[in-house]
C-alpha cells in the first residue's frame, strides 16, 4: 500500500507491504517519522486517517490511550495494511501531529536484519544476556534500540544494545524476566539458556533518540533503573574507546534491588579503571538498607541506599551547562526524575535524553 | 411586542457583551509561576498565574492532547509538558526549544479579585497543519 502524508510544507510517501507496520515501512524509506517507543506503549506516533482504509492493529495497546477513535487516530506502530482489499485500494492519506525531521545530519536509517540468536548466559536471578549474530552489518549509535521479533511471538520488542562498535555483525542484549513478558518466558523458561543451539529472529532498527555523540562534548550524568543500564553501558563503552572520557566526566546511578541484583560490574569497572579521575560509579539499592557480609564485590562502585532518582538528584550539580542527562529505565523512574531535573537541577530540556520501557 | 424590545434585539446592548466574561476562579487560588484547571461553564481550562497578570489556555497539551495539569510543569515563566518536554513562553504561548505549535489562550482580566476569562467558543487545537 502506498501511504501518504501531506503536510503545509512537506509531503511524504512510502510504501508498506502487506502486514507491515506503517511506521517501520516509513522510517525505513528514509521518512523521519515521530515515534518513541515503537512498539505500542507510548502513543508518540499516534496519525490520524483521511483517506483509504487500514488496519489499526492492537487493540488494546497501552498507547491508544489517548486516542480519539471517532476521529480515525490511530498508532503508526500498530497500524498496517493487510488484506487484498486494502492492499489494492492501493493508498492512503495520513496525518500526522509533528512535524517529520530528522533528529541529526548522521541519523541511521532503520531496515529489517536476520540474525541468529547466540551466548545466552544468565547475569543475575532474573537477567540474562545474549548476542544476536546478524546476517549482515549493521551501523547503530550508542544508546539506540532494535525491535526482535522472535518466531512463535506475536509482535516486536524492544531492547538496547549494551556493546557498541560503529559497523559490527554483533549485538549483545540483555532481557529480564518479567511474569506475563512473552519474550523473557520464552528466554527464561526453557531450556535455551543451557542450550547451544541457536534461534532465528528477524530485527528491525536501529531506532531511538537518547544517543551519544562524542561531537556534542558533554559530560555524562546518567541514571538507570534495572535493566535500563544496557544502553547506558553502550554509552559509556563508547565514551572510553573514543577518548572521550580523556576530557569530559560521566556520573551514573545504577539503581537495583537487593546485592543479587547487582550486574556488569567488572564491565562498568573496566571503564572506570581506564579514566578513573572521570569516572563516578554509584549502585543504588532499593530494597535493602545495608550490605550484608559477604558483600558483592562491586570494585569501584559506590554503594548508595534508597530510590536511585532520589539518589542522582541529591547529587547533580544544579544549573550545570556542559552535561547531558541521560535517564533509563521504567517509566514511573523517568517521570519521577524530569520534574526535579527542571524545576530545581534547572536542567534545559535540550540536555535531556531519556528511555522509557515498561 | 413592544417597539423597544424589538430594537433591543437588533442591536444588542454591551451588556450583553459583557455576558461573555465568566468568572474563572479567585486571583489567589493560583500561586505565582503555578497554574491550574479550572471547569468554566463546562469549558475547560488552565489558568496560570504569570506574575503580573493570568493567563488562560485549553487544557491540553498541543502536542499529544495530554492533559497539561498532569504533564504540565511551570517553571521560571516557562510551562514544559513531561511527556516530549515542549515548551513555552507562559505570558505569550509562544513556543520555545522543541516545541512546533503556540499555546491557544483566552483573554482575561481580573476584577474584584477574581479572574475573568473571556469565552466566545472553546478552543481547540488543530490536529495537524494541514487541517486549515
Amino acid at each position: 500500500m502506498k501511504v501518504e502524508i501531506e503536510k503545509k510544507d512537506q509531503h511524504f510517501s512510502f510504501v508498506a507491504q502487506p502486514g507491515e507496520k506503517f511506521l517501520y515501512a516509513g522510517l525505513r524509506a528514509g521518512v523521519p517519522l515521530p515515534y518513541e517507543c515503537a512498539t505500542g506503549t507510548c502513543g508518540t506516533c499516534r496519525a490520524r486517517l483521511k483517506g483509504g482504509e487500514i488496519n489499526t492493529g492492537w487493540k488494546d495497546a497501552p498507547g491508544k490511550s489517548t486516542l480519539k477513535a471517532d476521529r480515525q487516530e490511530f498508532l503508526l506502530c500498530q497500524a498496517y495494511a493487510d488484506d487484498e482489499k486494502e492492499m489494492n485500494s492501493g493508498r492512503c492519506t495520513l496525518g500526522v501531529p509533528s512535524a517529520i525531521k530528522a533528529f541529526r545530519d548522521d541519523d541511521i536509517t532503520p531496515a529489517y536484519f536476520q540474525g541468529e540468536i547466540q551466548n545466552w548466559s544468565r547475569l543475575t536471578g532474573d537477567v540474562a544476556q545474549f548476542d544476536v549474530l546478524v546476517d549482515s552489518t549493521v551501523e547503530f549509535h550508542a544508546g539506540q534500540f532494535f525491535v526482535l521479533d522472535t518466531p512463535g511471538i506475536d509482535g516486536y520488542r524492544a531492547y538496547s544494545m549494551v556493546n557498541y562498535a560503529p559497523e559490527t555483525n554483533r549485538l549483545t542484549f540483555i532481557v529480564k524476566n518479567k511474569p506475563g513478558g512473552a519474550f523473557s518466558e520464552w528466554a527464561f523458561h526453557s531450556a535455551r539458556l543451557q542450550s547451544t543451539t541457536s534461534d532465528r529472529i528477524a530485527l528491525f532498527g536501529p531506532l531511538g533518540r537518547a544517543t551519544f555523540h562524542p561531537d556534542e562534548g558533554q559530560d555524562l550524568f546518567m541514571v538507570a533503573g534495572g535493566s535500563g543500564i544496557a544502553g547506558l553501558l553502550s554509552i559509556l563503552r563508547h565514551a572510553a574507546d573514543s577518548g572521550h572520557l580523556e576530557k569530559n566526566k560521566a556520573e551514573l546511578y545504577f539503581g537495583v534491588r537487593t546485592a543479587d541484583d547487582v550486574f556488569f560490574v567488572s564491565e562498568l569497572n573496566a571503564i572506570k579503571d581506564q579514566f578513573p579521575n572521570n569516572v563516578e560509579l554509584n549502585i543504588v539499592f532499593s530494597d535493602q538498607q545495608q550490605l550484608s557480609d559477604p558483600a558483592p564485590e562491586l570494585g569501584g562502585m559506590v554503594p548508595k541506599f534508597g530510590f536511585v532518582h532520589e539518589q542522582a538528584l541529591a547529587n547533580i550539580e544544579p544549573g550545570a551547562t556542559n552535561t547531558m542527562v541521560y535517564l533509563a529505565g521504567p517509566p514511573p523512574m523517568v517521570d519521577a526524575l524530569i520534574r526535579p531535573l527542571i524545576i530545581e537541577a534547572k536542567v534545559p530540556v535540550s540536555k535531556i535524553r531519556y528511555d522509557k520501557f515498561g | 411586542m413592544s417597539l423597544e424590545s424589538s430594537a433591543a434585539i437588533a442591536s444588542p446592548s454591551p451588556r450583553n457583551e459583557l455576558m461573555s466574561w465568566k468568572v474563572a476562579c479567585a486571583a489567589d487560588q493560583v500561586a505565582e509561576d503555578s497554574m491550574k484547571r479550572f471547569d468554566v461553564d463546562g469549558v475547560s481550562l488552565m489558568i496560570a498565574n504569570v506574575g503580573d497578570g493570568f493567563r488562560a489556555y485549553p487544557p491540553v497539551c498541543p502536542h499529544m492532547e495530554e492533559y497539561l495539569e498532569n504533564s504540565g510543569i511551570c517553571a521560571g515563566g516557562v510551562l514544559t509538558c513531561d511527556r516530549h518536554l515542549w515548551q513555552w513562553d507562559m505570558k505569550t504561548g509562544e513556543p520555545q526549544g522543541p516545541a512546533e505549535k503556540p499555546l491557544l489562550m483566552y483573554e482575561t482580566k481580573e476584577e474584584d479579585g477574581n479572574v475573568l476569562v473571556f469565552i466566545e467558543h472553546e478552543l481547540e487545537y488543530e490536529f495537524d497543519d494541514d487541517d486549515d
